[in-house]
């Protein structure tokens, strides 16, 4: 019993110590690369638990498979025109044949070094392709920002590949800039740019406002003169249906007129209004003397 | 423990005869043995048990967990992750557990778009340390993204001189990790030191791989837009810069959702700020002109119409519109239309009682005035004449002179002091 126990226990550690020399375990996070009397031999790309022979016949390296980030120094370049710009580009990567990595480089601080000759080589010929007209344009049809960004991941992602067993995933300009001088000549067209809107605001501003005046003022007179229409119209129809009545006069023309002139006088004569007279005339003729009247028979 | 060493020790202590060495000595070295066997197994048994123990860990509610087996994440499907709870797993070497904060959203501030501020510039402003503004923007010390200029100002794509802007911005990029497996797999952390999680080190580590990509995300599309669309903060642009900042990390494999792309200050350049100041002024004034304008108009066609005005007008001008139509607005008129309109109606009733009333004078004059026709007119006519002088200020008779020469006669005439010359009332 006590033997079996002491056994059991002494087969584990050896057992632990054999595997620890004769195995090693690849995480999902990494890559390794079995060497053989330190040549290369088997690249080992898929997780999980691996045999070996122990150290000095076969020797593991291993490689973080996760994705790095990469980026270029702040560079200027020029464009197709010979504009010159300012990008900043990067680039993520990882080790994905730990094969070719380990003969090309070996380490990530390499890699960085050859990363960097490769990318700025990459900037400069892409973007000297293009015209500065189609990273940034007032049509924005015509910006390809995205394309060339696209033309430079498919510019260095084979070689790399090849080269030195690394992926690119992807690849991007994090800042487009322009020189310094430059800048200045920029504010000095988004000044006048801005100044001339002002103006232009203002000439609007003022234009729309006399528009909304005399459109008002033309609307109102066209509705003076319909109302005025309508009352002509109004008044018309008041004359006709007075005429109706006329009818009624004829009867005695005379008669009427001499009523009429009646009403007339009434009226004409009502205020301010002063009146010289003959004596002669009725009734005062009675102020000279009394009347020759006598009851007739 | 140290009982039971006692126990065994105690009998060998007094010291035995020498006769009995060789026997003791053995049973010395069994006894040792049988007590290192016991320790052994002691120490065996505690050391399974804490192996197994070490196998615990928790997972906490905001996390989510794998398990390497082997350096393999182990189970198929959804299994392969774990939701939060106490879980077993063989202890290292042979199973690991990474636990990932998947419900954490964490903040990233990008302010690589603004310029550069001396550190004074953050103080409080007073009046003597008036800020100097540079006339230039340096590359390398400036952030700032390049806006399109207006569509108007087309250039075509073989010219030079291509227009654009410069806008500062500031975003804030909220994320949470939503693969964790990917994440896991894919995204570069650093290696947690002792006595840190690796959920400490994500944060820290994710940091230039989430700047550079959204730093990108921003300045592809910016170029799409105005400095006025930028400025006027529409919503449109952190949508577009969400959707490309996602594509990326979906292209990528990085297990990372974007939550919210925020911009959160943007503005013109300092340079030009005088400008653009003075742009705004001259819009408000603008508007301020136009709705003064539209309050002008909305007076007049009140004063002329009223609140039908605008309906009563369209309806005239439109010539499909149905007469009943116009009709129905007629009535509704105010101003000096309906005035007009008033005072025809006011003429038409009197033109129409007056004419009336004559006939029906007449027609009742008519039997009287058919029997004694002088006596009537006599009567009708001293009627008036009489309440005419009645009426009448000032009457003045004169005596006819005989004789062929004429006589002049001057009339002073003292109008009342009251009446108003007609010019003067009219004011």
């Amino acid at each position: 019993m006590k033997n079996i126990v002491v056994t059991i226990f002494i087969v584990l550690i050896v057992a632990v110590m054999v595997l620890y020399f004769i195995s090693f375990q690849v995480r999902e996070i990494e890559s390794a690369l079995v060497t053989t009397f330190g040549k290369p031999t088997r690249p080992i790309t898929e997780p999980g638990w691996y045999f070996k022979w122990p150290v000095p016949i076969e020797r593991v390296y291993k490689f973080d498979s996760r994705m790095r980030v990469f980026e270029a120094d702040l560079g200027e370049t020029t464009t197709k025109g010979a504009v010159p710009i300012i990008v900043n580009t990067f680039i993520v990567w990882k080790i994905a044949e730990p094969l070719v990595f380990f003969n090309a480089v070996g380490t990530i601080k390499e890699a960085e070094n050859k990363l960097l000759s490769q990318l700025s080589d990459t900037q400069n010929k892409v973007i000297g392709r293009h015209y500065f007209a189609e990273f940034v344009n007032s049509d924005p049809s015509k910006i390809q920002f995205e394309d060339i960004q696209n033309e430079m991941l498919a510019d260095l992602k084979q070689p790399v590949r090849a080269d030195y067993g690394i992926e690119i995933k992807t690849l991007g300009i994090k800042q487009l800039k322009i020189s310094e001088d430059v800048s200045k000549d920029v504010f000095e067209r988004m000044r006048a740019e801005r100044n001339r809107r002002t103006e232009a605001t203002i000439a609007e501003g003022n234009a729309e406002a006399v528009r909304i005046k005399t459109d008002a003022d033309s609307k109102k007179t066209e509705l003076l003169a319909a109302a005025e229409a309508r009352a002509k119209a109004i008044r018309a129809e008041g004359d006709a249906e007075a005429a109706k009545y006329y009818k009624l006069l004829e009867e005695d023309p005379d008669f009427a007129i001499f009523l009429r002139n009646i009403e007339a006088l009434k009226k004409y004569l009502e205020k301010r209004s002063t009146i010289v007279f003959s004596a002669d005339t009725e009734p005062f003729e009675l102020l000279k003397q009394m009347p020759d009247i006598k009851p007739k028979k | 423990m140290a009982e039971q060493n006692n126990k065994y020790l105690i009998p060998q202590s007094p010291g035995k005869p020498a006769a009995d060495d060789f026997d003791a000595a053995g049973k010395a070295l069994s006894e040792a043995l049988r007590i290192s066997f016991i320790i052994l197994k002691v120490i065996m048994v505690v050391l399974v048990v804490v192996f197994l123990v070490s196998g615990f860990r928790t997972v906490e509610p905001d996390e989510q967990a794998l398990v390497l087996r082997f350096g393999k994440i182990c189970g198929v499907g959804e299994k392969r992750i774990l939701g939060p709870g106490l879980k077993w797993i063989f202890p290292y070497p042979i199973e690991k557990i990474v636990k990932i904060p998947v419900a954490k959203k964490q903040n990233l501030p990008i302010n690589s778009f603004w310029y550069y501020q001396k550190p004074k510039e953050f103080l409080p402003e007073s009046p003597t340390t008036r800020i100097r503004v540079p006339a230039t923007l340096n590359p390398v010390i400036d952030g700032y993204c390049i806006t399109r200029s207006e569509e108007h100002n087309r250039v075509v794509a073989d010219s030079t001189g291509s227009d654009y802007h410069i806008v500062h911005c500031k975003w804030q990029l909220t994320y949470k990790i939503d693969d964790p497996e990917r994440f896991f797999k894919n995204t570069y952390t650093d290696d947690a030191k002792p006595g840190q999680s690796y959920a400490d080190v994500i944060t820290k580590s994710v940091k230039p791989l989430l700047e550079h990509l959204f730093e990108d995300a921003v300045v592809t599309a910016m170029v799409n837009y105005t400095i006025d669309e930028a400025i006027s903060s529409q919503d449109r642009i952190p949508k577009h810069v969400k959707k490309l900042l996602q594509e990326k990390l979906d292209r990528i494999e990085s297990g990372i959702a974007v939550v919210s792309a925020q911009l959160t200050d943007i503005t013109w350049p300092r340079q030009v700020d005088r400008a653009f100041l003075a742009s705004i002024k001259a819009s408000q004034e603008s508007q301020k002109t136009i709705s003064q304008a539209k309050g002008y108009a909305e007076n007049t066609l009140n004063e002329a119409a009223g609140p039908v005005a605008a309906r009563l007008f369209e309806a005239l001008k439109d010539e499909t519109t149905p007469e009943e139509e116009k009709e129905l607005l007629w009535p509704q008129l105010a101003g000096q239309s309906q005035e007009k309109i008033a005072g025809s109606r006011a003429y038409r009733t009197k033109v129409v009682e007056t004419a009336k009333a004559n006939a029906e004078y007449l027609q009742k004059l008519l039997p009287e005035y058919r029997k004694r026709p002088e006596l009537v007119v006599q009567k009708i006519y001293q009627d008036a004449i009489e309440y005419v002088l009645n009426n009448v200020d000032e009457k003045i008779i004169i005596q006819p002179t005989e004789g062929t020469r004429g006589r002049e006669i001057r009339i002073l005439l003292n109008r009342d002091p009251a009446i108003k010359p007609k010019s003067e009332e009219e004011k």
